[in-house]
């Protein structure tokens, strides 16, 4: 029951997309998210600008295992003398593209599948739901690394890989919400009025649903960025390209950790945390911000630590009669009883 | 029968928010002498839960923070009393009937278990033993074939059956106060009359002192010796049952009366109080009833009136209080 | 009433564990002309002719002479006898007999971790439930936001690094001659452990951390429940009311996370085997795919999805034990 009304609030909680970007922004995490994420596009966007080398470049190569110094913040790789710190700003290409690119993609087909099976019920409903149990016990890691073998190690291959099996998920909470929606009176009011059932489903059902699907596309991102990290330091991504998993994979294999070159394993790991934590914090905060009770139940215990006991004295006193009432006699207003915000 | 089983004095709740403060109860006092049924009523946010959670010492800090000048119990001052003393007092002395039987009972514990929870808990009885006494217990309030029933889930039993366990259960040790919170509230009407019925005989059979939460009239009538109205955190009259039906004295009280549909009405329409409760947030200053008043005049916008004695046993909270139902009613 | 679910949710696991064997059986025979191609050894420096002999052999070894619907039928036969094919690897041997090799290693991370991950993971979680607003809980709040957005192969890393170069308390690689010389004597158990602890710290921090995330917002979600009111009405104990009310209602909804990692149990811990080269499943994995192995990866693949199959049913059958209310559910 109370699920049920949950929902129907985060379906209900409407507005435009700037509105929802305006929100984000006044959350102080929500902020501090945005501008971490917007910073990290600035930087994949300018990488040509921003890096000192080009880490394409062969001919651009210093000595090897240079520790960091003004000529190479980061140091330089001990196998190959590439500066790491235009490594770190190349990779970030790679994480945002995928993790963006893959998050998107998966949102469109999460979000019509869900749509569809919650919708149209029935043979439909059942058919992808058999699907999503299909897919939810083959191992996706083992999966991806079975397919890239076929297909060929590219990046194009690990977000198909990504998007025709990662779907499961959103597909799933977007069912049980159109479920919730479908038997709402201005859903019910628009089959009376004759409403074609695609119409429907794109005017009516899909915008209430709009919410939940940006929040969990945030949160994929975030996952797809941890899992592309993954499969570049197996091996599996695109071997020309430079990625900060495949930076980690060479770190390792390099003799990072032999040789001390903490920078070398530090860098792409932070880059990857940035990125990472930037989208994961917008995902959460938008939960926050759509399921307040969560958020509400935080802050007052937040507010009860700096809770003045003068203050709580005045709030009590102005509720005794003597002070909502005024002595019996006198006529001058007392006016306690107007509730006031805290201090 | 003249000794107060329940007296209770100031009562203050308050829940701080990000946005403000909530005024939930606003100093009130409450008497329950001893076998008598007073009902508290008065329209969903005036603070009636709020209050019977606080006479049981349920309320958690936070989110609430109360103050209470005297809370006694049959003549025990429980004011100062430590959680620990407390929790032996509840579910013997002082028990409580809960409104959603479905959401108050455990839904993954059988309900037998959960009633022989309180025979374990406050007396000395082994597991079998108080297996047997809640049998007897679920017989008498009704529920048949009590001896297989005990062992079903809450989800198994009806509604009715639900609210007969949840009575059971408060029954349990005899207490000497039930509180019950709008505990028809959830059920048929057909089902109401029944377990009504229930407690007001379980009532008088053992005579147990109750305070009855409710927005239900009908139920006033039923069960009700004394009435307190209130609103929005206060007071706003006390009177024995009868006379507040008979010649309602504050505005809304009489309001209340009014939107109860009677038989015997010639008008044949519904007489609604405009408007709603105010935020516990944002109460209008002098009398928090003026918005909606009628007969509001600047004096009851201006100042808050005090809580007075106009008869013996008769309390009304109004500058203006009505003097009789025919003048009242126009 | 309980028993026809019984039958429904097995019947249910056997449909979807033949759709995954014949999708299983498929995938490797996709996108090419002859899937047999797949199987055959390089060249190398043979002849032609030699070749051509090598590559009649291999069709015939795995199979391929006879028509695909034919291969389909020995494949579910050879299934019947636990059979799920033969490597490439030289000498033969089973896919069953080298998953049973490495199995137990990877076991020996995975259930550590998982015993680990719960036990300091619901006690803590219902802690920073119980004192909600304290210290307790928003080390557990500020801990989640932090090590969610780090992959748990960094954090092996990092680990490897500094409590294994640096600091030297644990091998920072897995010892090679660990599984060869294992015999069961005290020192053998005690090399292994010393290996084990860096890829289960790695692993169990994100698996703690976890669950405690989803323990304490289950155990806050019930706290808000009316019955948690009437028990505390009743005059039972602060903790009378966690263990007997609070607990068993917020358990309940992560039986299925923890369904979800016991079917992860054997193929989650690939990227962490490959840090520390720890020599189980993953690593197994890993080799197959690198030498082209695909029987042994198809034979891997159907196994996982085979386990992940059983423990999905499993937690399900263990949910009805649990939660009286779901067979009404079923009725219903």
């Amino acid at each position: 029951m109370t699920g049920r009304n949950v929902l129907l609030q985060v379906a209900q909680r409407g507005g435009s997309f700037l509105g929802f970007v305006r929100k984000l922004w006044q959350h102080p995490k929500g902020r501090v998210g945005l501008i971490m994420a917007g910073f990290l596009v600035l930087v994949a966007v300018l990488a040509p600008v921003l890096a000192p080398y080009d880490p394409y470049d062969v001919t651009q190569r210093a000595a090897k295992g240079l520790r960091p110094s003004w000529a190479h913040p980061l140091g330089t790789t001990i196998t190959t003398g590439q500066d790491i710190l235009s490594m770190l700003i190349y990779g970030a290409r790679v994480s945002l593209m995928i993790g963006i690119g893959t998050g998107i993609a998966l949102a469109a087909l999460g979000a019509l599948l869900g749509v569809m099976a919650g919708y149209m019920g029935g043979l439909v409903d059942s058919l992808i739901m058999r699907i999503v149990d299909i897919l939810l016990v083959i191992p996706t890691l083992p999966l991806i690394i079975v397919l890239t073998n076929f297909l060929g190690r590219s990046y194009f291959v690990i977000v198909l890989v990504f998007v025709l099996f990662g779907w499961t998920g959103l597909a799933r909470v977007i069912r049980s919400l159109v479920l919730v929606l479908k038997n709402s009176n201005y859903v019910k009011a628009a089959e009376l009025a004759g409403a074609s059932r695609w119409h429907i489903m794109t005017k009516h059902i899909l915008p209430g649903t709009s919410h939940l699907i940006i929040m969990n596309t945030t949160l994929t991102c975030a996952g797809i960025m941890v899992a592309e990290a993954g499969l570049s330091f197996l091996g599996l991504g695109d071997p020309t390209a430079i990625s900060w998993g495949k930076m980690l994979a060479e770190a390792q294999s390099g003799g990072a950790l032999l040789f001390g070159a903490w920078w070398w394993i530090i860098a792409p790991g932070l880059g990857i945390f940035l990125s990472v934590f930037a989208f994961m914090r917008i995902g959460l905060v938008m939960e926050e911000v759509f399921n307040p009770r969560m958020k509400a139940s935080s802050s007052i215990h937040k507010l009860f630590k700096h809770l003045n006991n003068k203050y709580l004295d005045e709030v009590f006193q102005s509720m005794d009669d003597e002070a909502a009432c005024g002595p019996p006699e006198r006529l001058d207003e007392i006016d306690a009883s107007q509730a006031r915000g805290l201090p | 029968m003249t000794e107060a089983m329940l007296n209770l004095r100031n009562l203050k709740v308050a829940f701080p928010c990000p946005a403000g403060m909530i005024r939930a109860v606003e100093g009130i006092d409450l008497s329950v002498k001893r076998g008598e049924c007073v009902a508290l009523v008065g329209e969903s946010g005036c603070g009636k839960s709020v209050t019977a959670l606080a006479v049981m010492r349920l309320l958690r800090t936070p989110p609430s923070i109360s103050r209470v000048d005297k809370l006694e119990l049959d003549g025990v001052d429980l004011t100062d009393w430590t959680d620990r003393q407390m929790r032996d007092l509840r579910g013997k002395d002082m028990a409580m009937i809960f409104q959603d039987a479905m959401t108050a009972l455990n839904p993954v514990m059988t309900v037998g278990r959960q009633i022989e929870e309180v025979y374990q808990r406050h007396t000395r009885m082994a597991r079998r033993e108080a297996r047997r006494e809640t049998i007897r217990a679920l017989e008498l309030v009704g529920v048949p074939e009590a001896r297989s029933r005990v062992k079903s889930y809450a989800h198994e039993l009806s509604g009715g059956l639900r609210q007969r366990v949840l009575i059971a259960l408060a029954f349990a040790c005899l207490p000497k106060l039930i509180i019950a919170d709008e505990p028809t509230t959830a059920l048929d009407v057909t089902i109401q009359a029944q377990v009504l019925d229930l407690l007001k005989a379980m009532q008088k059979e053992h005579g147990v002192s109750t305070l009855l939460i409710t927005h239900d009239l009908s139920v006033v009538a039923n069960m009700a010796d004394t009435v307190y109205v209130m609103y929005s955190g206060k007071i706003v009259e006390r009177a024995a049952a009868r006379d507040v039906f008979q010649k309602p004295r504050h505005p809304y009280t009489q309001g209340l009366m009014a939107s109860v549909p009677r038989l015997s009405d010639r008008r044949q329409m519904f007489v609604q109080i405009p408007d709603t409760v105010p935020h516990p947030m944002h109460k209008p200053t002098g009398c928090y009833f003026h918005p909606r008043c009628s007969r509001a005049a600047d004096e009851c916008r201006r100042r808050m009136p005090r809580l007075e004695t106009l008869e013996s046993h008769r309390e009304v909270r109004c500058w203006f209080p009505l003097s009789n139902p025919q003048e009242a009613g126009s | 009433m309980k028993r026809s679910y019984v039958i429904k949710r097995v019947l249910y696991a056997l449909f979807i564990f033949v759709v995954v064997l014949t999708l299983n059986f498929f995938i490797p025979r996709l996108g090419v002309g002859d899937p047999a191609e797949r199987y055959y050894p390089p060249k190398g420096a043979m002849s032609d002719i030699e070749y051509e002999i090598i590559k009649q052999f291999t069709r015939e070894q795995y199979g391929f002479d006879v028509s695909t619907f034919q291969q389909y039928i020995r494949y579910v036969q050879g299934l019947f006898r636990f059979d799920l094919g033969t490597s490439l690897r030289s000498g033969s041997p089973k896919v069953v007999e080298l998953i049973g090799k490495r199995l137990p290693w990877t076991l020996v991370l995975s259930v550590t971790t998982l015993l680990i991950s719960l036990v300091i993971g619901l006690s803590f979680g219902t802690l920073a439930a119980w004192k909600r607003g304290r210290w307790q809980d928003s080390v557990l709040l500020n801990a989640s936001t932090i090590s969610v957005a780090l992959p748990g192969f960094f954090i092996a890393l990092m680990m490897s690094f500094y409590l294994g170069f640096e600091l030297e308390l644990f091998p920072a690689y897995t010892n090679p001659n660990m599984v060869a010389d294992f015999d069961w004597s005290k020192e053998a158990i005690m090399v292994v452990l010393n290996n084990a602890a860096l890829p289960i710290m790695s692993m169990a921090l994100g698996g703690i951390v976890g669950y405690s995330q989803s323990t304490r917002n289950s155990v806050i979600a019930v706290t808000n429940e009316d019955f948690v009111i009437t028990a505390r009405a009743k005059g039972l104990s602060e903790t009378t009311v966690l263990y007997k009310h609070v607990l068993r209602n917020a358990l309940l909804p992560l039986t299925t996370s923890i369904g979800m990692s016991v079917s992860g149990l054997i193929g989650g811990a690939i990227i962490i085997e490959q840090v520390f080269n720890w020599q189980g499943m993953g690593t197994l994995f890993l080799e197959a795919n690198s030498t082209n192995d695909y029987p042994l990866m198809m034979g891997i693949m159907l196994f996982l999805s085979a386990f992940a199959i059983l423990a999905n049913l499993v937690t399900e059958l263990f949910y009805v034990v649990l939660d009286p209310r779901v067979t009404v559910g079923e009725k219903r």
